[in-house]
């Protein structure tokens, strides 16, 4: 289990990392935490003649939060963001997602780029991006700085929009504000293991209960992380506490195609699972929001830190 | 929880107390030493070469490619080490068995992939990883046995010699022996159940660094083992050279569990090449290596039946058993597995039992040694009696209870071939862990949670165990005592410690033998050039074992320094005391102070040389039975089909302890393994021979987040032996598996779900419950 040789580029900046990139292309990987990087040339499932580390650069970390939005730099650790109280009360579920993300060991090098990058089907922050509509920052030495909707971003098993030259060198969350609840509920066979499935859910009640906006973004049911739009439109008007929590998980189930089957289960026990985690989750966020007091997130959501 | 049941035994002041284990401070502080860490002048690094097919023709090996790759040493096929193998036997079971192929490297055929076709020395491990994918086999696929199921049917065969795949099969009573009460019996409950492959997966893998001195004709082999005196003579035997030429080293060993117990293919490979390259070679398996290839266990099927009256209590059990052996098992399987029909019939009272176990090859890793090899007798009864009781409409704990052998029933009988059960306290253990537990308030507090729509399920597993066997190569011990001219005492045994405290409990006994402060007492363990024979960790015996060898020992040297201390004390040696870390006159009445006429210190007495005395321990009894309850509570979501345990008991009988602490610390491992077995570790294959568990991706390790805490009673029946201990290694391995099924099955009684395949993941939960219409 030892790599195949590389040759390994530290750049001091991003300007410099992506001139990297631009000239060594396809044989050039960028490496981040490396939490999945490594592993694979360690089995060499994977061969890179050059390593980009852009570990260490300052300039793909920090986090700004305005009104509307939460900016995070994707350099920064999944033990960061999961660790950062202004990150919980923005983005409750990037909060409630870091614990599910490996171990503890693993967060304090994995960051939120190389996670969204990088684009495994059961990872957590890409079903938080792609649920939240966030917007994925791209930059290369050709065309400078590009914006990529997170609709748009997750284009198959592992692969995304970035081009060979691209740097994902940031990401911003849309900020919920008013009557809002939030959950994550995610089945693994072990804590910290790639999940079997997993649900995010973000909703907003209006003054009267009914649900004024619903997202739903689901891991490891598919080859990308997935929406529910079904199950969105269905809740999107309804009064929170009479909506089924089954039909939703059985509307988002629906459609579904390239439903992993593994080790740990078919594709019809993922179908079961998914569908559970979707009302679990629908029902918790459901709860939050009934009880929120229409400020923000609750002091016990805020919390929910990663520990 | 403690409940002594026997006379008690000479006062000590450590065995049997939670004296801190010496080993700790450098193991928890990085410091230990491990084979990895050994580095050598010149030292070169071997990797192997494995086949990517379950089973194919091996037409050609071309190493051009690899051997011109700058710091490449060499590349040995079949053809330059097999040859060089003069004799390949385990001590344990001598040369005459009817032992199973084990060729160093793959000739002209593989078998499993994984099978070890080659093996590359670099300069560094890099290298050699580069030049393996340079080594050009051209191999001819052909069609494998993937599944030991299809063995004797498919056609195929693993081994050429071996019609069928029929490695060999053993019997004990025959069924007709039983069919007189099953035709008479008011209730049958008759199953076959199924154990998939699982492993030790030690947290250090397999490793080996061995040096050829050609000059001396020295043979130095720093290994990763459980036993350092059987690597010794195995090396010694495959090589041809006398075992003093070769000298086996080893101090921290991460776990064994049976898989470091004797040598495998590739340490005699790495033992055979460093003959031929020019500095010390040293191999480390990395963890796809282990476990893909280090082999694997527990993968077997058993029909298994036991007759009732009407009232439950039992009349007649049998069971027919199959294993898979994989296509290289290590050691010989066959014996082995008579156990699993000897034991069957477990701590019950059992008028009549048959048995049968038959070895088949397949084209996957092989069969080798885990830590309670037999524990099929285990699961296949213990999940029987729950499935028995259901159907009967008793509850579990009372149809054991109807038929567990209580400690004043013994001995008692075992009606498959063992010796009698003796010194043990089956049905005290089970009420020890139910009162833990209080099992009638769990079953209402099991009742409210139906009633909510939450399924929570206790399951027990009662077992007896043969440990510290009197069999001829096990049952030996040596130690070597010695008082150095400060008084100062070292105790020297073979060791072969693979997490199992063999330091702490020599010390503990030599301190208690002679009288001295636990913090006096040095050891000296795991160097063949200085320790006295021992059998190493294997059969739950170093405890007994070293406790034997250790008294024996103390006895030979406490005669010593009587004869020392005579003149100066004026009085034959039999008048004089030797104790308490003194030599006085018997009945002075001298209990303290400065050295006088009448007393003195093991110093006094020691001069420059010191004093030394040596003994070899025989153990005489053929086994010592050791016992134990598992009780584990679990709930079930039966949507998703997730286990979580709960409460995990174990109520146990090993004799008096030396050590609590360790005592619990091997039930806890051992216990986590069953879990592992349970619920999660699977070595699946695909149906073509492929390993699809080869990373801890895919093969699911139990950790802490799925182990509840392990609460421990302990009762304490001596066994004749040494110090009445019994051995404690295996146990939590044999019961937790049983424990942990029958509790799922029991919160899932409601939808009638009989469990009757391992492992009980998640989604075979759901299948299961989905065949039953929820």
């Amino acid at each position: 289990m030892k790599p195949a040789r590389f040759e390994y580029h530290r750049p001091g900046s991003v300007d410099e990392a992506a001139a990297l990139l631009a000239e060594l292309g396809d044989e050039a990987k960028v490496l981040a935490g490396g939490q999945s990087l490594v592993p694979m040339l360690s089995l060499r499932l994977a061969y890179f003649d050059h390593l980009i580390d852009v570990s260490r650069l300052d300039g793909l970390r920090g986090l700004t939060v305005d009104g509307a939005s939460l900016r995070l730099g994707a350099g920064m650790t999944e033990a960061a963001v999961g660790a950062d109280v202004g990150v919980a009360r923005a983005v409750p579920l990037l909060a409630r997602a870091t614990p599910l993300i490996g171990h503890f060991q693993i967060r304090n090098r994995g960051t939120l780029g190389g996670s969204i990058a990088h684009a495994d089907p059961a990872a957590e922050y890409p079903a938080v991006a792609l649920a939240l509509d966030a917007e994925l920052e791209a930059f290369s030495a050709s065309a400078g700085r590009r914006v990529i909707p997170a609709a748009e971003f997750f284009t198959g098993l592992w692969s995304t929009a970035l081009e060979p030259d691209e740097l994902l060198v940031g990401v911003r969350f849309p900020v919920w504000t008013g009557r809002c609840g939030f959950a994550v509920e995610e089945f693994a066979r072990r804590a910290g293991d790639f999940a079997i499935a997993g649900v995010v859910v973000a909703l907003e009640l209006n003054g009267d209960d009914r649900v004024a906006r619903a997202a739903i973004g689901m891991l490891g049911l598919g080859s990308t992380p997935l929406r529910a739009p079904a199950a969105e439109a269905a809740a999107v008007g309804q009064r929170a506490g009479e909506l089924d929590g089954a039909e939703l998980g059985r509307l988002a189930m629906s459609g579904l195609e390239d439903i992993p089957a593994d080790l740990q289960g078919s594709a019809d026990y993922r179908v079961r699972v998914g569908a559970e985690l979707v009302a679990r989750a629908w029902a918790a966020a459901s709860a939050e929001a009934a009880g929120s007091d229409g400020v923000g997130v609750t002091a016990a959501s805020a919390g929910a830190i990663d520990g | 929880m403690t409940e002594t049941a026997t006379a008690p035994t000479p006062p000590t002041r450590y065995t049997g107390s939670r004296v801190p284990r010496v080993e700790d401070g450098r193991l928890l502080t990085g410091h230990g030493t491990f084979v990895d860490d050994i580095q050598r002048p010149g030292m070169l690094h071997a990797c192997f070469v494995r086949s990517p097919f379950a089973r194919a023709l091996i037409n050609e090996i071309d190493a051009s490619a690899a051997l011109a790759l700058p710091g490449v040493h060499a590349v040995f096929t079949a053809a330059d080490l097999n040859p060089d193998v003069h004799e390949q036997w385990y001590s344990s079971y001598g040369p005459k068995v009817p032992d199973t192929p084990r060729p160093p490297l793959a000739s002209g055929e593989v078998r499993f992939v994984g099978d070890p076709v080659a093996l590359v020395v670099a300069e560094n491990r890099y290298i050699a990883e580069d030049a393996v994918e340079l080594v050009e086999v051209d191999y001819e696929p052909l069609t494998a046995v993937a599944d030991y199921r299809d063995a004797q049917t498919s056609g195929i065969l693993v081994h050429p010699k071996y019609p069928n795949n029929v490695a060999g099969g053993l019997a004990g009573p025959p069924p007709q022996v039983v069919e007189a009460a099953f035709a008479s019996a008011a209730h049958i409950a008759d199953e076959t159940f199924y154990q998939q492959a699982y492993a030790p997966v030690p947290m250090e893998t397999r490793g080996m660094v061995v040096e050829w001195s050609a000059d001396t004709d020295e043979l130095t082999i720093w290994a990763a083992t459980q036993t350092p005196h059987e690597v010794r003579a195995f090396g010694a035997r495959l090589l041809g050279l006398e075992p003093e030429r070769v000298r086996v080293l080893m101090r921290d060993t991460g776990g064994g569990f049976g898989q470091k117990v004797v040598p495998m293919r590739e340490d005699m490979c790495v033992m055979l090449a460093a003959r031929k390259v020019p500095a010390a070679l040293k191999w480390i398996e990395d963890r796809r290596e282990n476990l893909m290839a280090a082999g694997q266990a527990r993968h077997e099927h058993g029909h298994a039946r036991i007759a009732f009256a009407a009232d439950g209590t039992i009349l007649a059990a049998g069971i027919e058993h199959t294993q898979d052996i994989g296509a290289y098992p290590t050691p010989w399987p066959v014996g082995a597995a008579a156990a699993v029909g000897l034991l069957f019939p477990g701590p019950y009272k059992v008028p009549l039992a048959s048995w049968s176990t038959t070895s088949l090859f397949s084209n996957t890793a092989g069969r080798h040694a885990y830590r309670g090899p037999w524990q099929f007798e285990s699961v296949a009864r213990e999940l029987l009696l729950d499935i028995a009781a259901r159907d009967m409409g008793l509850d579990p704990v009372e149809l054991r209870r109807r038929n567990m052998i209580s400690r004043d029933e013994l001995p008692y009988p075992n009606p498959a071939g063992m010796p009698p059960y003796d010194h043990s306290s089956p049905l005290e253990t089970f009420e020890l862990a139910l009162k833990m537990l209080d099992y009638d308030a769990f079953r209402a507090e099991q009742a409210a949670a139906r009633a909510a729509g939450r399924y929570l399920g206790v399951g027990t597993s009662t077992y007896i165990e043969p440990t510290a066997t009197g069999q001829e190569y096990y049952a030996c011990e040596g130690a070597v005592l010695r008082v150095a001219p400060d008084g100062r005492m070292t105790v020297i045994v073979n060791g072969g410690s693979s997490g199992n405290s063999l330091e702490t409990t020599v010390i503990q006994l030599t301190a208690d033998a002679l009288g001295v402060p636990f913090d006096n007492v040095d050891t000296i363990q795991g160097d063949t050039a200085v320790t006295p024979f021992g059998s190493g960790t294997a059969g739950s015996r170093s405890g007994s074992a070293t406790a034997g060898a250790v008294g024996e020992a103390a006895a030979a040297l406490r005669a010593k320094l009587a004869e020392l201390a005579s003149p100066r004390l004026g009085v034959p040696p039999e008048d004089i005391e030797v104790a308490d870390g003194r030599a006085q006159v018997r009945g002075s009445g001298q209990s303290s102070g400065q050295s006088s006429g009448q007393s003195l210190t093991y110093a006094d007495l020691a001069g420059p040389d010191g004093v030394e005395a040596s003994a070899t321990y025989t153990a005489k009894a053929p086994m010592l039975w050791s016992n134990a309850t598992h009780v584990c509570t679990c709930e079930v979501d039966v949507v998703t089909g997730k286990v979580t345990l709960l409460r995990y008991i174990v109520g146990e009988d090993v004799g008096p302890m030396i050590n609590p602490n360790i005592v619990e610390g091997q039930i806890a491992g051992g216990t986590v393994q069953g879990i592992g077995g349970a619920l999660l570790e699977h070595m699946v294959y695909d149906e073509d021979g492929n390993p699809l568990a080869s990373t801890f991706v895919d093969y699911l390790l139990p950790t802490t987040t799925e182990v509840p805490h392990i609460e421990y009673g302990h009762m304490e029946t001596p066994a004749p032996g040494p110090g009445g201990h019994k051995g404690a290694g295996e146990g939590g391995a044999i019961g937790a598996p049983p424990a942990v099924i029958n509790a799922v099955a029991d919160a899932l009684s409601p939808f009638g779900v009989k469990i009757t395949n391992l492992p009980a993941s998640p989604a075979a939960l759901v299948a299961l419950l989905t065949e039953a219409g929820h």
